[in-house]
C-alpha cells in the first residue's frame, strides 16, 4: 500500500502546435492502493495529467514533454501505450465515443483480444466484467442501443476487463443521473476498497470527492496548486474560492456559521459530520 | 434509439446457415464470381449467378437491405444499356431497329450492354450478400490469417464499425434542426447536416482511437479472438464446391472465346425501342428526382 506507483517528476507538456503549457512543473506522487480525486476548471490540464500516466501524452497525442513520468516502475514515454494498457485503465466522459464493437461483450472483450488472452478465457472475464458493472446479461446488446448510464458502465467494464492497477475516469458521471452517478463511484470505492485498486477521479462533484477520496489534487493552469487531504484542502475555503472551485455544502454551512461566530473548530467535508456538529451544538 | 435503418453495407444481424458459414468461404465466393463473371460473356451464366446471389440473400432474410443496396444499379444500369442501344460497342455496321426523332437505336450493342450489366450486377449482389451476413471481426480475423497488412484490415474494419455510427448521427442532427424549425427531410436538410456530422467525425475518430489505444489496441503480438471462427465441414465443401463449379465455367468460357452468345441471341426491334423507352426513361426519372432534391426550398 506505500509504494509510490505514479510518480512526476517536474513534468511540463505543451501540445504540438501550442505554446502554452497544458502541464506546469507538476511534482507528485500517488501510491498504490490510494483514491484521489482531481479538481480544477475547464482548461485546468486534468486530463492532459490523466493522459500522461498511460503514456496517450506524449506518445500518441504529440508535444513537448519535460520531466519525468513513471509508472509502476516504468518510463512512459519510453514504452508503448499498449504495455501501459496493461496497468493503466482510463475512461472519458463522452461513452458514446469510445464504443466501436457490435455487441457489449465484444466491446469489453477488445482489449482482451489484443492482449492475446486465450479464447476459452475469454467468455467468464467478459461475463465477470460486465457483472462487476450490473450489466450481467447484457452479452448481445448493441453498445449503441444503451442508455448513457449504461454505457459509461460498458466503457468501465472494458477497461476492468484487462484488470489495470490503476483506474482513471475522466469526469465518468457528467452524462449520468444522480442514481448513475452513484453507481459509479460505489463501484470505484468497491474495487478500490477490495481489491486495492488504484483509482484516479476527474470530477467536479465536491460532495462525492469529499465522501471516497483519501486525497484531492486541485489543478489550475496546468499547475498542481493544492495537495492534501479532502478535509486539509476542502478547509481552505477561501483559496479555493479565489480559484473560482466550490466547496462541499457542508463547508460552506460551516463557513457561514463561523463568520457569525457559531461554529468553532474543523470544518466538516461530509453532510453527516456536519448534520452531528449542528445537532450536538443545539442540544448543548 | 436504435440503428433500425442500417446502410446496406453493414452487417444486417441474422442467424441463417449464409450468416454462419465463415468468411473464408465467402471470399472465395466473391473473388470467383469476379473472376467469372470477366472471363464470361454468357448472358445465361451471367444472370443465374445474379439469381443464386439473389437466393442466398432471400434465404439470409436480407432481401430488403440487400435491394436498396442493389438500387444503385437502377442509374448505371439504365444508362449502360441506354448507351450500347444509342452507341454500340461492337464494329459497324450496325442494324438499325428503330429511328426516334433524330435519334437512331441500334440491336447489335444490346448483348453486351447485357453482359456488362450483368457482370456488375453478379459481383455487386454477392459482394453485398457477403457483408450483409459477415460480422466485421470475423472478416478482420480472417484478413489477419490471410495476412492482409495490418492498417489496411484496420482500416475497413474501423469503416463498416463507423457506418452506423455516423447513420445516427446525421439522424440526431436532422431531427436537432427539425427541432430548431429546419426542414428535416430532403437533400437540402442532409446537405448542411453534413457539416456537424463531420466535424464531430473528427473529435470522434480522435476520442475513438485514444480509447482504442488506451485498451492495447494495435499491439503487434498475437491476437486472439473473443468470437471462434470455426472451420466447419460444411465451409470446406462451399469452397471447394465454388471453387470447381466457376472454374469448370471459367475454363469452358476462355476456351470458347469468352462464350458468346450473341449470335444465338437476337432481339427484336420492338423489344429494342421498348428497352430504350424504359431505361431512358428511368434513367430521366432519377436525374430529375435528384435535381428537383438539391434544388427544393
Ligand atoms: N489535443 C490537444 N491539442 C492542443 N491543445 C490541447 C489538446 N487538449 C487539450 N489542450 C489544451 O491543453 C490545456 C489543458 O487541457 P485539458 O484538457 O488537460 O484540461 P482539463 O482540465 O481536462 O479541462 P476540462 O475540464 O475542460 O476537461 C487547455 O488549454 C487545452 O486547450
Ligand atoms: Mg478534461
Amino acid at each position: 500500500m506505500s509504494n509510490p506507483i505514479i510518480q512526476f517528476d517536474d513534468v511540463s507538456f505543451s501540445y504540438a502546435g501550442t505554446d502554452s503549457f497544458a502541464l506546469q512543473s507538476v511534482s507528485l506522487e500517488i501510491k498504490e492502493g490510494e483514491y484521489v480525486a482531481i479538481l480544477g476548471l475547464n482548461g485546468a490540464g486534468k486530463t492532459t495529467l490523466g493522459l500522461c500516466v498511460n503514456g496517450i501524452v506524449p506518445t500518441m497525442l504529440g508535444g513537448n514533454l519535460t520531466g519525468k513520468v513513471t509508472v509502476g516502475g516504468l518510463d512512459v514515454s519510453e514504452y508503448p501505450v499498449r504495455e501501459l494498457a496493461k496497468l493503466v485503465g482510463i475512461v472519458f466522459d463522452n461513452p458514446e465515443f469510445q464504443m466501436s464493437q457490435m455487441s457489449a461483450a465484444e466491446e469489453v472483450a477488445l482489449g482482451l483480444e489484443h492482449a492475446g488472452v486465450p479464447h476459452e478465457a475469454m467468455h467468464e472475464i467478459v461475463s465477470d466484467s460486465l457483472a462487476m458493472v450490473g450489466l450481467a446479461g447484457f452479452e448481445a446488446r448493441s453498445p449503441l442501443g444503451l442508455s448513457g448510464g449504461q454505457q459509461q458502465r460498458l466503457a468501465i467494464a472494458a477497461v476492468l476487463a484487462m484488470k489495470p492497477r490503476i483506474l482513471i475516469m475522466d469526469e465518468p458521471t457528467s452524462n449520468l443521473d444522480p442514481i448513475g452517478k452513484q453507481e459509479v463511484f460505489d463501484m470505484a470505492a468497491k474495487l478500490n476498497g477490495e481489491q486495492g485498486m488504484t483509482v484516479i477521479v476527474i470530477e467536479h462533484e465536491v460532495e462525492v470527492m469529499a465522501r471516497y477520496a483519501d486525497r484531492v489534487i486541485v489543478m489550475d493552469g496546468g499547475r498542481v496548486v493544492m495537495n492534501g487531504t479532502p478535509q486539509e484542502i476542502f478547509s481552505r475555503v477561501d483559496e479555493l474560492a479565489a480559484l473560482k472551485l466550490r466547496v462541499p455544502e457542508a463547508v460552506a454551512l460551516a463557513k457561514q456559521l463561523e463568520a457569525r461566530g457559531v461554529w468553532k473548530g474543523d470544518f466538516p467535508v461530509r453532510t453527516e459530520t456536519a448534520v452531528d456538529r449542528v445537532n450536538a451544538m443545539l442540544k448543548a | 434509439m436504435s440503428i433500425s435503418n442500417p446502410l446496406p453495407l453493414a452487417l444486417v444481424p441474422g442467424n441463417s446457415f449464409i450468416h454462419n458459414v465463415s468468411p473464408g468461404p465467402k471470399m472465395i465466393l466473391v473473388v470467383g464470381y469476379v473472376i467469372l463473371a470477366f472471363s464470361t460473356q454468357n448472358i445465361i451464366i451471367l444472370y443465374s449467378m445474379a439469381a443464386i446471389a439473389f437466393i442466398f440473400a432471400i434465404w439470409a432474410g436480407i432481401l430488403r437491405t440487400f435491394l436498396k443496396g442493389l438500387l444503385i444499379l437502377l442509374p448505371i444500369g439504365s444508362s449502360l444499356l441506354a448507351l450500347q442501344i444509342l452507341a454500340p460497342a461492337v464494329e459497324k455496321p450496325w442494324t438499325a431497329a428503330a429511328e426516334l426523332g433524330p435519334v437512331t437505336l441500334y440491336i447489335d450493342g444490346l448483348y453486351y450492354g447485357f453482359v456488362l450489366l450483368g457482370r456488375i450486377f453478379a459481383s455487386l449482389a454477392i459482394a453485398l450478400v457477403m457483408l450483409m451476413t459477415t460480422h466485421p471481426s470475423d472478416m478482420f480475423t480472417t484478413f489477419t490469417k490471410l495476412r492482409v497488412p495490418y492498417t489496411l484490415n484496420f482500416m475497413q474494419a474501423m469503416t463498416l464499425q463507423l457506418i452506423p455510427v455516423f447513420q445516427r448521427e446525421v439522424g440526431i442532427i436532422l431531427s436537432a434542426q427539425k427541432s430548431r424549425g429546419m426542414k428535416g427531410s430532403g437533400f437540402s436538410a442532409v446537405l448542411p447536416s453534413f457539416i456537424p456530422v463531420f466535424v464531430g467525425a473528427i473529435e470522434r475518430v480522435q476520442q475513438l482511437s485514444i480509447s482504442l489505444e488506451s485498451r492495447g489496441f494495435g499491439s503487434t503480438g498475437h491476437k486472439t479472438s473473443y468470437r471462434k471462427v470455426k472451420g466447419k465441414w460444411s465451409d470446406t465443401a462451399i469452397a471447394v464446391c465454388s471453387i470447381v463449379i466457376m472454374a469448370t465455367l471459367a475454363v469452358m468460357s476462355i476456351m470458347r472465346g469468352s462464350w458468346n452468345l450473341s449470335d444465338q441471341i437476337t432481339f427484336s426491334a420492338n423489344f429494342v425501342l421498348g428497352l430504350f423507352l424504359l431505361v431512358a426513361g428511368t434513367f430521366l426519372t432519377i436525374v430529375t428526382i435528384t435535381i428537383a432534391f438539391m434544388f427544393r426550398k
